[in-house]
C-alpha cells in the first residue's frame, strides 16, 4: 500500500491495522505508546468491527520498516490490542473520506460542480458561496482531488485517515 | 458486599500478606474495613513513594506480587517514580488507589488526578473502576497480569462510591484476556539452532539478565554452561544468576563490568543474551559491541525486546527457564577446543582484577564492602541504591545464588535502597537484610526509617558517605570537562545523631580500622542500624567506560603506588 505524505510528516508512511477491545482509554494508551516511541501519526482512523466489544484502528505513521516492527510489537504489549498487522507492504483495499468545502458563487457554481462529477466526488450541501463534496478514494486521489479542486477556492478540507483491508486472494 | 471489603476478600485470595500503604480521603472505604482482616498485615509508610519501593523490595524478595495503596490525587502521583522502578525492571507490583466519586471524575474535583493518564507509560497495565461490577475481575486480571509473561507493575484506580457500593462477590477462577497471551516456550527450531550454534562456537559468551532470576533458571544456566563450556556474564539486574566465583564466571558486564567479562564480550563468536533487553549500559556503544560475534542468540520472554537494540541470528521469545529446559537435552559437544578461549580468559582475570586505592589515608568503599562480604557470605539480602554504591555493591560482593542482590537497574531510582529493604525484610524476616546507599539517595526516602523502627526491622544500612553525589562528580571530573558543578552534599545531617532522632543506633566509622568493630556492634544490635562510613570523597568506580564508547575501551583502576 503506498500513501502520499500528509503536510505534517517527513519520512515514510507505514500503516498498520491494530485490532483493540473496545474499552475506555484505549485510544489514549495506543496513541501515547506511538508518542513515547518518538513516532508522528500522520493518519488515524477507528470504527467498531464486525465483533461486539472490538475496534479497529488503521494508523498511519511515519516510520521506516524496523522502527514500524518495534511499535508494532509494543503495541502488541497492550493488554487490550489482540492483533496488530502492517499493511505497508502487503496488497490492500484502501479507502479515505474527504470532504471539500470549495467557493462557488455565480456563474462559477457551474463550473465547479461539473468539475465535481467529473472527478467522481459527490456534492452534499449547496450553500449561497459555496458547495461541500465528498470523495471516498485512496490517499492519492485524494490528494489529486483536492487539488485540482483548488483553483476554484477550497475553503475547507476534513479527512477521515484511510481505512484498510488487505486484498482478497486472486488464485 | 462493599467494594471495600472485595478489594480486601480478593487479596486475601490471592495469597496477599502485606500491604504498604498510607489512607486518605478517597480509600478510607478500603481503610474503614481494613481491621475486619487481620490476616492482611498494613504497614503505614511515611510517604506513598516508600510504599511503592516497598511493593517492590517485597516482590523481589518473595517472588510474589507486592502491593501498595494510596489514596486519589497527590497520595497516588507519589507512586509514580516507585511505579516506574517496578516497570523498568519488570517487578510484579500491584497498587490500588483511592479515586474521587465517579460522577465527579473529570470535573477536578478535590485531590482529583488523572491517575491513569499519568501511570500509562509506567505501568503494565492498569484499570479505573468506576462500577462495582466491574471491581473483582480488575483485581484478578491485575494479579494475573503483574505476574505472569514479563513481570510488571498494574494500577487499581478504584472510585470511593464503588469502594462504598453494594454488591455480590464473584471472584474469578481464571482470567480471559484475548490479547494478552505469554509465550513461555521457545520456538523448537529456533532452540535446535541454538544448540547447533553453541556447538559450533569457538568464543562463546552467554550474558544474563533479570529474566534469568525471575524465571528461577539459575540451574539451568548453570548447567548450559559447564556443558558447553561457555564462560557467563550478568547484567547488573543479573548479579547472582551464575555464581561470582564459578571457574566460567565473567562477573558483570556493560558499562562498569569487569575488565576480563568485557574483553571475552568484545572478542566473542557468540554471544547468547537470555532474559535482558541489551540495554544501552549493557551494550555502551551500539556500533561497537561485540564486533567479533558472528551469531548472536537472544532470549527474552518480551518478543519487543527481541531486535530493539541488537538483532539477533537466533531470536527465541520465551522464558529463560523453559528455554534453557528445552535446550539443554539438544546440546552437544562443542566441536572446536575451548581450552584455548577459557585460558585467555583466565588470563584476562588475570591481567584485569578488580582493584581500588588502598593508600591514601582514607577509608575506600571496597573495604567496607568486603569486610561486609566476609562476615554474611550468601546468607543476606544487600538492597543497593543508585550510583557509586550500586556498582560497588554489586562488584565487591561474590554473590553465588540469586535473589541476594536487589537496586534499581533501569529506572536508577536515587531514594530506592532504604524503602525497597523494608519491603524485602517483611518479605524475608528470616535473612539479614544490608541497605547499601550513598548519603545523597539515603535521605531522599529516609522518613521511612520511622517504620524499621515502628516494626523493628532488622536492617543495618550501610551508609557510603563522601559528602557529595559521588557518580555525579566522577562523571564530571571525566567526561564534563573537570567541573565540579553541585555536587556538595557536606551540609547533611549528622547521622549519629538522625538515627537517635528516629530511634535507632547510629555508628561513624572513619578509618579502616574501625570498620570491623562497627559491624561487630551493628550485628548485636537488634533492629535497624546506621552506619556511617566516612569514605574516601575521591573514590572512583572501576572499571568504566567512557561515555559514547565502545566496551574495549574500559578504563581501569590505577595501579596503587
Amino acid at each position: 500500500m503506498t500513501l502520499s505524505r500528509g503536510p505534517n510528516s517527513n519520512g515514510k508512511l507505514r500503516v498498520l491495522s491494530v485490532v483493540v477491545e473496545d474499552h475506555p482509554g484505549v485510544l489514549a494508551r495506543v496513541s501515547g505508546l506511538i508518542r513515547r516511541r518518538g513516532f508522528n501519526i500522520d493518519a488515524l482512523s477507528v470504527g467498531p468491527t464486525d465483533r461486539a466489544g472490538r475496534s479497529r484502528m488503521t494508523l498511519t505513521v511515519d516510520a521506516g520498516h524496523a522502527e514500524v516492527d518495534q511499535v508494532g510489537k509494543q503495541l502488541h504489549k497492550l493488554v487490550e490490542v489482540i492483533k496488530v498487522t502492517d499493511l505497508t507492504d502487503e496488497p490492500v483495499t484502501s479507502r479515505e473520506l474527504v470532504l471539500v468545502r470549495v467557493g462557488a458563487t455565480g456563474q462559477r457554481r457551474e463550473a465547479v460542480m461539473q468539475a465535481i462529477e467529473h472527478l467522481g466526488g459527490r456534492t452534499l450541501d449547496i450553500g449561497r458561496d459555496a458547495i461541500t463534496v465528498e470523495l471516498a478514494a485512496d490517499a492519492d486521489a485524494i490528494e489529486g482531488f483536492v487539488e485540482l479542486l483548488r483553483p476554484y477556492g477550497v475553503k475547507e478540507v476534513a479527512r477521515s485517515g484511510p481505512v484498510a483491508m488487505r486484498r482478497n486472494p486472486r488464485r | 458486599m462493599t467494594g471495600a471489603d472485595m478489594v480486601l476478600e480478593a487479596l486475601e485470595r490471592e495469597g496477599v500478606e502485606c500491604i504498604f500503604g498510607y489512607p486518605g480521603g478517597a480509600n478510607l472505604p478500603i481503610y474503614q474495613h481494613l481491621p475486619k482482616h487481620p490476616k492482611l498485615r498494613h504497614v503505614l509508610v511515611r510517604h506513598e513513594q516508600g510504599a511503592a519501593h516497598m511493593a517492590d523490595g517485597y516482590a523481589r524478595a518473595s517472588g510474589k506480587a507486592g502491593v501498595c495503596f494510596a489514596t486519589s490525587g497527590p497520595g497516588a502521583l507519589n507512586l509514580v517514580t516507585g511505579l516506574a522502578t517496578a516497570f523498568m525492571d519488570s517487578v510484579p507490583v500491584v497498587a490500588i488507589t483511592g479515586q474521587v466519586n465517579s460522577n465527579v471524575v473529570g470535573r477536578d474535583a478535590f485531590q482529583e488526578s488523572d491517575v491513569i493518564g499519568c501511570t500509562t507509560p509506567v505501568t503494565k497495565h492498569s484499570y479505573l473502576v468506576t462500577h462495582i461490577e466491574d471491581l473483582p475481575g480488575a483485581i484478578k486480571e491485575a494479579f494475573h497480569i503483574a505476574t505472569t509473561g514479563r513481570p510488571g507493575p498494574v494500577l487499581i484506580d478504584i472510585c470511593k462510591d464503588v469502594q462504598q457500593a453494594v454488591g455480590e462477590f464473584h471472584y474469578p477462577d481464571h482470567v480471559q484476556l484475548a490479547g494478552y497471551k505469554p509465550t513461555y516456550r521457545g520456538n523448537p527450531i529456533q532452540v535446535r539452532r541454538a544448540a547447533e550454534a553453541l556447538a559450533e562456537a569457538h568464543r562463546p559468551v552467554i550474558l544474563a539478565g533479570h529474566g534469568v532470576i525471575l524465571s528461577h533458571a539459575e540451574e539451568e544456566l548453570l548447567e548450559l554452561a559447564e556443558a558447553t563450556a561457555t564462560p557467563v556474564g550478568t547484567t547488573l539486574l543479573g548479579v547472582g544468576a551464575f555464581p561470582v566465583k564459578h571457574p566460567l564466571a565473567l562477573h558483570m558486564t556493560g558499562f562498569m563490568g569487569t575488565g576480563w567479562c568485557l574483553r571475552a564480550v568484545q572478542s566473542a563468536d557468540l554471544v547468547m543474551m537470555v532474559g535482558m533487553r541489551v540495554d544501552d549500559r549493557v551494550t555502551a556503544k551500539l556500533t561497537d559491541f561485540a564486533p567479533e560475534a558472528e551469531t548472536f542468540i537472544h532470549v527474552d520472554i518480551d518478543p519487543a525486546e527481541i531486535g530493539k537494540n541488537v538483532r539477533p541470528h537466533i531470536p527465541i521469545v520465551g522464558d529463560a527457564k523453559h528455554v534453557l529446559r528445552d535446550l539443554i537435552p539438544q546440546l552437544q559437544t562443542p566441536r572446536h577446543d575451548r581450552t584455548a578461549w577459557l585460558t585467555q580468559i583466565d588470563a584476562w582475570r588475570e591481567e584485569h582484577p578488580l582493584r581500588y586505592t588502598r593508600s591514601n589515608g582514607h577509608l575506600q568503599p571496597q573495604e567496607v564492602l568486603i569486610d561486609m562480604y566476609r562476615r554474611c557470605r550468601d546468607e543476606a539480602i544487600v538492597v543497593a541504591d543508585v550510583g557509586q554504591n550500586q556498582i560497588w555493591a554489586a562488584l565487591w560482593w561474590n554473590y553465588s545464588r540469586p535473589g541476594l542482590f536487589i537496586n534499581s537497574g533501569g529506572a536508577g531510582t536515587m531514594g530506592f535502597a532504604f524503602p525497597a529493604a523494608v519491603g524485602a525484610k517483611f518479605a524475608r524476616p528470616e535473612l539479614p537484610v544490608w541497605c547499601v546507599a550513598g548519603e545523597g539517595g539515603f535521605v531522599m526516602t529516609a522518613q521511612e526509617l520511622s517504620v524499621a523502627v515502628e516494626h523493628n526491622l532488622d536492617i543495618k544500612v550501610v551508609l557510603l558517605n563522601n559528602f557529595s553525589l559521588g557518580m555525579v562528580r566522577q562523571f564530571q571530573d571525566d567526561f564534563y570537562g573537570g567541573v565540579r558543578s553541585e555536587i556538595d552534599l557536606t551540609q547533611m545531617p549528622d547521622f549519629v545523631k538522625l538515627a537517635e532522632a528516629y530511634g535507632l543506633t547510629g555508628i561513624r566509622v572513619s578509618s579502616a580500622g574501625e570498620i570491623a568493630g562497627a559491624f561487630d556492634r551493628a550485628e548485636r544490635t537488634p533492629g535497624p542500624v546506621i552506619i556511617d562510613f566516612r569514605i574516601d570523597p575521591e573514590a572512583n568506580v572501576y572499571p568504566i567506560v567512557p561515555l559514547g564508547m565502545g566496551l574495549q575501551d574500559f578504563w581501569e583502576a590505577p595501579y596503587d603506588a
